[in-house]
């Protein structure tokens, strides 16, 4: 680390050769230099082993010349212009280097053991800050990664409603599909046999219009039968607007259920809308069930999503018609309860049980078999009901049927 | 790394005791400087503290002169032992010519064993040496102790390892100078090819364990 290399100096390794003006470097000289000058009571030096004088004074010769010796070698001299007390002074000297020595050695690997501590520390101190780093970045970042993944669930739901209403509008064509059928199969019969009415009126024009007698008019007439055309082709033309009105209804209430996503709010009349749901759905569930409306008369209007509330009755509806087993009845009722509007589906099918009712609102909850159902029909309707401020409760008797009860608030 | 210093004519090789604490590596010195007999021997340093612990390293100076002159020093040194004192034990490993890895024989010291084991050869790395090639041999100590790994499951562990095993009882002065020099031979082999002992200082392998051993040693 840069900041360290700079706190720090070169350390010597703690077991270098040590000289005698190293080992003497913590030593007061001037008080040594004393102390022995007492005690050998002659001029005195000590050299190191180049000669140069350390403490003492400058000798050119001496009388005594003991080495003094650190570890194995000798690391200088003791100079004395007398014999008798020199090897004991060397000695004291030799036990004085000792000392220093261990001190230095001591020392010296101390401050290697607490730079490398150091050194560990720092790295370790860079480390926390990198992992921090990375700790507040994710912080920093959490937030918008919850936010895209809420995005992420939200677009997925979405798909997912989009294709339960898929499903539900698919289960409707197949009998929508007939219901416009049969309308235009017999509107085209009419139109066929009214093409031969026309070309026997235009034979009995011709006549009339060369000039035949009247004899002869009145011939022709009989013998295309014109009284009982003119009377058949009225009648026809007839049955074939009442069908095309038949389609016209049919139409106009499936747009009920076209671009529900785009659908408004507006001021609508809640009979209406059923009304307009149970045409639908008639063929559909009334195969093996009949379907009884209770509509109470002068609801208030309220403005609501008239589409969304459609596509939640019929979602119910057509659970209503699969509950139903054999024979039964799919009653819808209507009233004003408490200022609020009231929509009750009933129906006399099997019934939910104890263990699987708190759970029919959950999402991705069936009991169909795999594939036949989204699991999503009654959260739908849920969802939808609940946007619009109202409730929906579910009461189910096993064996006798199930009631769903929806309360609306009235809006302006 | 061995020392040369051509001007003072002097060769300096350090050995380094390494191990878990209250091995014996301060044991293994203790006995050596009263065992051995070499040419030259230097005081014994201990520095530890007051209840016997070694705190920052033990120091045995022992010394030869080679035919050539050389003086040879070997300096014995013993680590603190304690997990604590790793970087001081880092620093004292620095430059090591060998180590003696001194295991406790107690059958309950088998994880401070690999511990201060696996703490030695990273030690080694950090320093700058290489596990392979720095000499180094192990010792197991405490033999006259009951509850004792047994030769043969000791052998059986560090069979397929390239380090010799050795048996001693430091205190009683056991083993001490057979694992000195098991180092030695190994030490005097991995510097002769640079330093070239025999060959320009006269100074065989034999001659030079005998010689930093003293007497009859090593023979």
């Amino acid at each position: 680390m840069a900041s360290n290399a700079q706190d720090t100096l070169p350390l010597p390794a703690f077991d270098r050769a040590l000289e005698l003006r190293e080992l003497l470097a913590g030593i007061n000289t001037e008080r040594l230099a004393a102390a022995l000058r007492q005690l050998l009571g002659a001029p005195f030096a000590l050299c190191a082993v180049n000669g140069e004088c350390l403490v003492g004074e400058a000798l050119d010769t001496a009388i005594c010349r003991v080495p003094l010796r650190a570890e194995l070698e000798t690391v200088g001299y003791l100079l004395v212009q007398q014999e008798d007390d020199a090897p004991a002074a060397a000695t004291l000297i030799e036990l004085l280097l000792q000392g220093a020595a261990r001190y230095q050695m001591a020392s010296t690997l101390h401050l290697h053991a607490v730079n490398d501590d150091y050194a560990r520390l720092q790295a370790q101190h860079s480390a926390l800050l990198e992992s921090e780093a990375r700790y507040k970045e994710l912080a920093a970042t959490l937030e918008q990664r919850v936010a895209e993944q809420l995005r992420t669930i939200e677009h997925t739901r979405l798909q997912l409603y989009q294709a339960e209403k898929m499903a539900a509008v698919g289960q409707l064509a197949a009998g929508v599909a007939h219901e416009i059928n049969n309308p235009i199969g017999f509107i085209n019969s009419n139109l066929v046999t009214a093409q031969s009415y026309v070309s026997d009126l235009a034979e009995v024009v011709e006549c009339i219009a060369q000039g035949a007698a009247a004899a002869d008019i009145s011939a022709v007439m009989q013998r295309k039968d014109l009284v009982f055309v003119l009377n058949d082709f009225q009648k026809l033309l007839t049955e074939s607007s009442s069908g095309a009105q038949r389609i016209a209804a049919i139409v106009r209430n499936l747009k009920g259920f076209a671009n529900i996503d785009g659908s408004d709010e507006e001021v609508a009349d809640l009979n209406g809308i059923v009304r307009g749901v149970c045409n639908i759905v008639l063929r559909e569930i009334t195969r093996h069930a009949g379907l009884q409306l209770q509509l109470a008369d002068g609801l208030p209007a309220t403005r609501c999503r008239p589409a969304h509330l459609g596509q939640a009755l019929l979602n119910m509806l057509l659970n209503a018609g699969k509950a139903i087993t054999g024979q039964g009845t799919i009653t819808v009722t209507t009233a004003l309860d408490d200022g609020r509007l009231r929509l009750q589906i009933a129906d006399s099918g099997v019934g939910i049980s104890a263990e699987v009712l708190p759970r029919i609102f959950d999402p991705f909850f069936t009991t169909a078999d795999v594939g036949s159902g989204t699991g999503l029909g009654l959260t739908v309707s849920r969802d939808i009901i609940t946007a619009h401020g109202g409730d929906i409760t579910v009461h189910s008797t096993p064996g006798q049927g199930t009631v769903f009860t929806i309360l609306l608030p009235v809006r302006d | 790394m061995a020392d040369l210093d051509e001007q003072a004519h002097r060769l300096t090789l350090k050995l380094v005791y390494y191990g878990p604490a209250l091995s014996g590596k301060t044991t293994n010195l203790v006995r050596l400087h009263d065992l051995l007999a070499p040419e030259l021997k230097g005081e014994m340093m201990v520095l530890e503290t007051k209840n016997d612990r070694t705190l920052f390293f033990d120091l045995l100076p022992l010394g030869l002169s080679a035919p050539s002159g050389l003086l040879i020093k070997l300096r014995l040194f013993t680590v603190p032992g304690q997990v604590a004192h790793d970087s001081t034990r880092k620093a004292v490993l620095s430059g090591a010519d060998g180590v003696v890895f001194v295991a406790d024989s107690q059958r309950n010291q088998a994880i401070n064993n690999a511990g201060s084991f696996e703490n030695l050869i990273d030690n080694i790395g950090r320093v700058g040496q290489d596990p392979a090639t720095l000499p180094l041999v192990a010792q197991f100590n405490k033999r006259d102790l009951p509850e004792i790994l047994s030769e043969q499951q000791i052998m059986e562990q560090w069979r397929g390892t390239p380090w010799p095993v050795l048996f001693a009882c430091a205190l009683q002065g056991r083993g001490v100078i057979e694992t000195l020099a098991e180092l030695l031979g190994r030490v005097y082999q991995a510097v002769d090819p640079r330093l070239a002992l025999g060959k320009d200082h006269g100074l065989d392998q034999q001659q030079f364990i005998t010689g930093l051993l003293g007497g009859s040693h090593g023979q």
